[in-house]
């Protein structure tokens, strides 16, 4: 389980205004979809801090279910419950990844073998179909930041935490060459929920590759 | 014995007064006639619009010395069509017609009906697929055409800032077949670029879509590329920075937004912000408008074209609208691309025949215009005809002599 697995005032949700853009998380009916409430803000940091990017300097709560999820093409998705979609986001997500959006999962739980991973595959699949490897040869890697290695390692898999494995691949559901929805086994969720303030504590800062991420989402 | 005489006087007579010859209804047999035997003065009083054999037949005749001209039992509708590829990759046929308004014209290709303009008029139909050629057909005219040429697609450039427009307008278009390079920037000197990327010019490009600001420094070398023939698309409010203001269609106005929940509707652009076109200039025509304001307009540059497309956030059409909608925007800004794309013709080999695009103009180019059927010119009665009637008369006489005979006999 990672570290940031407590309760944070999530902020309020915004609508994006014209060219701005806004970090979503998704809202689901099962499980704890709030379980990394500092990776939003963080990530924003980020994005403002590398890029030209217009940001919202919050980021909004989109639920699955909701028309409000077609107005964030791009949208992040965490927890370590087990995941189960009702029909409803089902079809909004097929929807959704079908009308070119994409969605960023990642496993809080950091166990490949773990509730959440087991149930989240499996309806991410039932949605959008199967998900496969992504070659770490993939465009993500190199968007913005280079990672010629493929997806970074995070701290929790190099101290042998969770399923003491270090995913050499994300996963990936594609339409076409682009990524619909983005899997990570690797706990991002927890390497980036910390202060954006305590950046400066980092001598990498380790949020590059959410970076890599939001430009892939906003560019292909 | 009357029969006979008229028979034979019909053989032995001289020739025929200098009146006209006069041919209606199916002129196969009096084209045949007036071959083998040339009249000095020929008239057909046509129903329609006769088709291209017949009218190079009659057009033979008059060159042949004889005088040759034509009535209408009917007003014939003038009607033109024309055919052309369409400057998409999914290839695709461009047609485009126009008829007399108010009678309904039936399009169509060899293999059935495609489509019906019950009122007439003017209308561009872009047809997927067209099997054999293509035919416009009224009460009084068929004209039928081909698409005589292909076009040569070269990729299309999109530059823009990093954001949902630039993702959604590169992925609409890569989805509906064109070829994309693309260079958005995402910070400071610092460009995501996809596809070929080189000078801009029109061996390179096809169009060039700008999406936003970003591309202020390279206004100069895209004006130029537009005076030289190639395409370019000034999307939202890119029309204002650097020296786009030379090329564009218009001013751009301050921003209007969209009607809330219109994307999901039926005009779904409706809910979409964007740019007005303010004060169009007198050379730039107006293809669409909002509210009494210009929301796309397009001018020719030198040798290219370059559109103003007011809408910056085409994508939530996309996301947001009805079930067609992700179908809809691809074709939506396919076609605003093969409006403006630098598509060089490259004629097909095979060569067309059996066109007929303008069935009344080719007939007035043939034979001249309509003349006034003279009442003293009434139609001739065909001789072929009288000549069988009096035969079939002669032969009946001959039968009831010849049975009167045998049933006195019987008596």
């Amino acid at each position: 389980m990672g570290l940031n697995a407590g309760r944070f005032p999530i902020p309020n949700s915004r609508f994006p205004t014209s060219g701005e853009f806004v970090f979503a998380t998704a809202q689901y009916e099962s499980g704890d979809w709030d379980s990394a409430p500092l990776v939003p803000p963080n990530l924003i940091d980020s994005v403002a801090r590398y890029t030209s990017l217009p940001v919202a300097p919050t980021g909004a709560i989109v639920s699955l279910a909701s028309d409000d999820l077609f107005r964030f093409p791009l949208v992040f998705l965490t927890g370590h419950l087990p995941v189960r979609f009702t029909e409803g986001e089902r079809a909004n997500v097929r929807r959704f990844a079908d009308r070119g959006g994409m969605l960023f999962v990642d496993d809080h739980n950091h166990d490949i073998d773990g509730a959440f991973h087991k149930t989240a595959t499996e309806e991410l699949t039932r949605a959008v179909g199967p998900l496969s490897k992504l070659p770490n040869t993939h465009s993500i890697y190199s968007a913005f930041f280079k990672f010629p290695d493929g997806p970074p390692n995070t701290s929790h898999e190099l101290n042998g935490w969770g399923d003491n494995l270090v995913h050499s691949h994300l996963l990936a559901a594609r339409r076409g060459d682009r990524i619909a929805v983005l899997y990570s086994n690797k706990d991002y969720s927890s390497e980036w929920g910390y202060h954006p303030d305590n950046k400066r504590f980092l001598s990498i800062d380790n949020t590059k590759f959410g970076v890599n991420v939001i430009v892939y989402a906003l560019t292909r | 014995m009357a029969a006979l005489g008229v028979l034979l006087w019909r053989a032995i007579r001289p020739p025929a007064a200098n009146g006209p010859a006069v041919a209606h209804g199916d002129l196969q047999s009096a084209l045949v006639r007036w071959t083998v035997a040339p009249e000095a003065e020929m008239r057909v009083l046509l129903d329609a619009a006769p088709d291209p054999r017949t009218r190079d037949w009659l057009r033979a005749l008059s060159r042949a010395g004889g005088s040759v001209r034509w009535s209408s039992s009917r007003p014939i509708g003038a009607a033109a069509v024309a055919a052309e590829p369409a400057a998409e990759p999914n290839g695709g046929t461009r047609v485009r017609l126009v008829s007399a308004a108010g009678e309904p014209v039936s399009v169509g290709d060899d293999a059935g009906a495609i489509d019906t303009l019950p009122r007439g008029g003017a209308a561009e139909l872009q047809l997927a697929a067209v099997a054999g050629a293509v035919h416009a057909s009224g009460a009084t005219f068929t004209a039928t055409t081909e698409a005589r040429d292909s076009v040569v697609l070269r990729p299309v450039l999109v530059i823009g800032a990093a954001g949902w427009e630039s993702k959604f307008t590169i992925a609409a278009l890569e989805e509906r077949g064109w070829r994309v390079a693309s260079r958005v920037r995402v910070a400071p000197n610092v460009d995501v670029t996809h596809g070929p990327l080189g000078t801009m010019d029109t061996a390179r490009y096809a169009a060039v879509i700008v999406l936003d600001s970003t591309a202020a420094s390279s206004a100069a070398e895209i004006a130029r590329y537009a005076r030289s023939g190639g395409g370019v698309i000034l999307s939202g409010g890119s029309a204002r920075v650097g020296g786009f203001p030379l090329i564009a269609a218009g001013r751009v106005s301050a921003r209007v937004a969209g009607v809330a929940g219109a994307v999901a509707s039926a005009a779904p652009r409706t809910g979409l912000g964007g740019f007005p076109v303010a004060s169009p200039g007198a050379d730039a025509v107006v293809l669409e408008s909002r509210d009494g304001v210009a929301m796309i307009a397009a001018r020719r540059v030198d040798a290219g074209r370059v559109m103003q497309v007011g809408y910056d956030e085409s994508w939530r059409w996309r996301m947001a609208g009805g079930d067609e909608a992700a179908a809809a925007h691809r074709e939506w800004w396919s076609r605003l691309v093969a409006g403006v794309a630098y598509a060089p013709v490259v004629a097909r080999s095979a060569r067309v025949t059996g066109v007929d695009e303008t069935p009344l103009a080719s007939l007035v180019d043939a034979l001249g215009p309509a003349t006034r059927m003279d009442d003293r010119v009434a139609p001739r009665t065909d001789a072929a005809l009288v000549t069988w009637i009096l035969f079939t008369l002669f032969v009946a006489s001959l039968l009831a002599e010849w049975t009167s005979r045998r049933l006195r006999g019987a008596r």
